[in-house]
């Protein structure tokens, strides 16, 4: 691992701050969205950043209706029960809420998109690497998961009964604990052996 | 469980935020008075761990299944600091890496599952230990459950109250306690079950290969 500090004129520190920028730019937009409470404000805003995210606008509009639908669907449908039910229906309301959520998960979906966290990280080292090594490892349980998914489906036909399906949950968990322990002690190993604990 | 985006005031989520960053400075001011070359890698892995527990599926008597949150075995391997830490950083990543968190309600979140929810885990295994431990894991993974449960439906129910327009109207979660409690609780408890369930069989998984702490 290189754990020189570029120079002030290098490449890595030219890039190091716009990133971070970035981050607390999208960090300050999203605190002061929940500060309008005007939905024709909000969809201006979503218009722009649709209309400044680019080619991918689509695919991250796309990301974001699947994921606050099934929230956002419950409530909406809740709140016009119930608020019809009781004659304080307020449509501004459903507006308002549907189109700041929207905004919000948009943001998050564009800048994770454009910019890699880790890159916004550089120059906290612990940060850095804290995120560096959970990543990898989120991608290895998660292939491991995987497997067990399908190695579990595959010996079971018909539906399994409760009790085999326990069986099988606690056996990831088992697994993954197993892994986490030995992963934790090859990492540092690893790392140790690449000089990163030398002062 | 999880509050998303849009739904939490900035009268809530802020002051939150001060909260959570007070516990953050505890949780790794412990974590550093035991700091050597291994505390980052085991915490990076244990982040992995907590991420990847959130993604098992509990089966559920019923027959459907809902996600575990793991934060009692997190809590009851590892101890409640880390616990906490590694809960934040999971929410951190799902919301900066993975686009699929709240940014403004992570520090509810992570204190409602990561702090209160572990700690519970912690005090409720303690409590009943000279019961029956299976009875006293078990009983702590449920309440690690039920306790952020608590919390979540407080901090929506109360929504309507501290944000509203002139006339009354919400401005972000639209529902009261009466309706937010019984929501969220009612299933909750269900789910706490499976995570029993699951938090005993790696308990005892943990016990026979000497990882409990002394």
């Amino acid at each position: 691992m290189n754990n020189a500090k570029p120079t002030v004129n290098s490449p890595a520190s030219r890039q190091w701050p716009a990133a971070r920028n970035w981050l607390l730019l999208y960090l300050a937009s999203v605190v002061i969205i929940t500060f309008i409470h005007h939905p024709a404000i909000l969809a201006i805003l979503l218009a722009s950043a649709l209309l400044f995210s680019g080619n991918n606008r689509w695919r991250h509009l796309r990301r974001t209706m699947l994921a606050i639908l099934a929230f956002n669907l419950t409530i909406s449908v809740g709140y016009a029960a119930v608020a019809l039910w009781q004659g304080t229906f307020s449509a501004s309301y459903l507006l308002l809420v549907n189109l700041r959520t929207i905004l919000m998960v948009f943001l998050g979906f564009w800048f994770t998109a454009r910019i890699p966290l880790l890159d916004a990280l550089a120059g906290w080292n612990i940060a850095s690497l804290l995120a560096t090594l959970a990543i990898g490892q989120i991608k290895t349980f998660e292939r491991i998961l995987a497997d067990f998914r399908a190695a579990f489906e595959s010996r079971n036909l018909a539906r399994p009964s409760w009790l085999a399906r326990s069986r099988h949950t606690a056996a990831q968990a088992q697994t993954l604990l197993d892994k986490s322990f030995a992963a934790s002690n090859e990492a540092a190993q690893a790392m140790r052996s690449r000089g990163v604990f030398d002062d | 469980m999880h509050i998303p985006d849009g739904f939490l005031s900035p009268q809530t989520y802020l002051p939150a935020y001060a909260i959570a960053a007070g516990g953050w400075a505890w949780a790794a001011k412990g974590l550093k008075a035991q700091l050597n070359e291994t505390t980052v890698p085991r915490l990076a892995v244990l982040t992995a761990l907590a991420y990847a527990l959130g993604i098992i599926m509990v089966p559920i008597p019923g027959g459907t299944s809902g996600h575990a949150l793991g934060v009692a075995i997190l809590a009851l391997v590892f101890g409640l600091r880390a616990a906490f830490i590694a809960y934040s950083i999971v929410l951190v990543l799902q919301a900066l890496l993975f686009g699929a968190g709240g940014i403004t309600a992570l520090a509810v979140n992570a204190l409602a599952m990561g702090l209160i929810g572990a700690a519970g885990a912690i005090g409720v295994r303690k409590l009943l230990a000279r019961v029956n431990e299976t009875f006293a894991v078990a009983t702590a993974a449920w309440v690690s459950v039920m306790l952020p449960g608590i919390i979540v439906a407080l901090i929506l129910g109360i929504q309507p109250l501290i944000a509203h327009n002139a006339d009354g109207s919400p401005l972000f979660f639209p529902f009261g306690l009466s309706i937010t409690m019984p929501a969220v609780l009612i299933p909750h408890c269900v789910i706490g079950f499976g995570e029993a369930v699951l938090t005993v069989l790696v308990w005892r998984y943990a016990r026979t290969r000497k990882w409990l702490p002394k």
